[in-house]
């Protein structure tokens, strides 16, 4: 598989919202209160509002997350990306990420697969490709390495 | 990005169901009724039964919507849906599997995700799947 990096995008993750034991697991969704995301072909910052990590902790001990953004370049387009992705690893590794630890981000399965839409043509071409992302998880909140499918 | 193989998934569909211009574009549905696939670690046929959604958008692309179920060569069912855009001006064909299964031995597709490489051929479609590491 080829592939060439698109973007990091950092978000910032606001206070989370607990719901708690549902059918499919323990969910939690994540609002995003900020963020950058800066590559070759693309930068700007990503739009608070409507952005948040929708999480589930399903019965395997895997964490399903479902991320939607809103990007903002800093040419004024609107990029809505939308990102599923899964986190797992070893329960010590898990625990100390729920403490807010640094953590080597070799030590646990972080990955995600971003699409995107937009309506400006000067990124159309997101609109034609999928991705993939390695994940970071920072007290902060995640830095994606964002990569695109070629 | 690192991946590895995961399997090579053949495809036979019968006759398409137009539905034709719909809000989000031109649908067509793509039965499947059998194929095969082939991997290291996994390998068996697929079941009649489900099927992929293709939806032809305003900008020449192609959103695939697909659902299939796998039956091992050991007899385990595995869940496989997948999203993914099919680009022709660009040569571009590329999906998002995802698996789901309740075999214990084949746990880890429901622990990874995935890249198929797509190429459409006389008999169907074939899907070179890669595990992203």
């Amino acid at each position: 598989m080829n592939t060439r990096l698109l973007m990091m995008l950092r978000v910032k993750v606001g206070t989370p919202q607990n719901l708690g034991a549902v059918p499919l697991g323990t969910r939690r969704t994540a609002p995003l209160s900020g963020g950058s995301f800066e590559g070759a072909r693309l930068r700007g910052t990503v739009v608070a509002g409507g952005s948040a990590d929708w999480q589930v902790l399903r019965s395997d001990g895997v964490l399903e997350m479902d991320l939607r953004v809103t990007l903002q370049t800093d040419d004024g387009a609107l990029i809505s990306m939308r990102s599923f992705g899964l986190r797992h690893g070893p329960p010590e590794v898990i625990a100390a990420i729920g403490r807010g630890e640094s953590v080597d981000p070799a030590a646990y399965y972080f990955r995600t697969t971003p699409r995107f839409v937009t309506a400006h043509p000067a990124y159309a071409f997101l609109n034609r490709i999928v991705a993939v992302a390695t994940g970071d998880r920072r007290p902060e909140g995640p830095i994606y390495t964002v990569h695109e499918v070629l | 990005m690192q991946s590895r193989s995961l399997m090579v998934l053949r495809l036979s569909t019968t006759a398409i169901e137009e539905i034709g211009a719909t809000p989000h574009g031109r649908l067509s549905i793509f039965p499947i009724i059998g194929g095969s696939f082939d991997g290291e670690r996994l390998r068996g046929r697929v079941l009649a039964g489900g099927g992929d959604w293709v939806t032809a958008m305003a900008d020449g692309t192609i959103e695939l919507d697909l659902r299939a179920t796998l039956q091992t060569d050991d007899g385990a069912l595995i869940h496989l849906t997948f999203t993914g855009v099919r680009d022709d001006a660009n040569n571009y064909f590329r999906t998002l599997p995802r698996f789901e299964t309740a075999s214990p031995k084949y746990a880890f597709l429901n622990r990874l995700l995935a890249v198929g490489i797509g190429e459409i051929r006389p008999d169907g479609p074939i899907h070179s799947i890669e595990e992203i590491l």
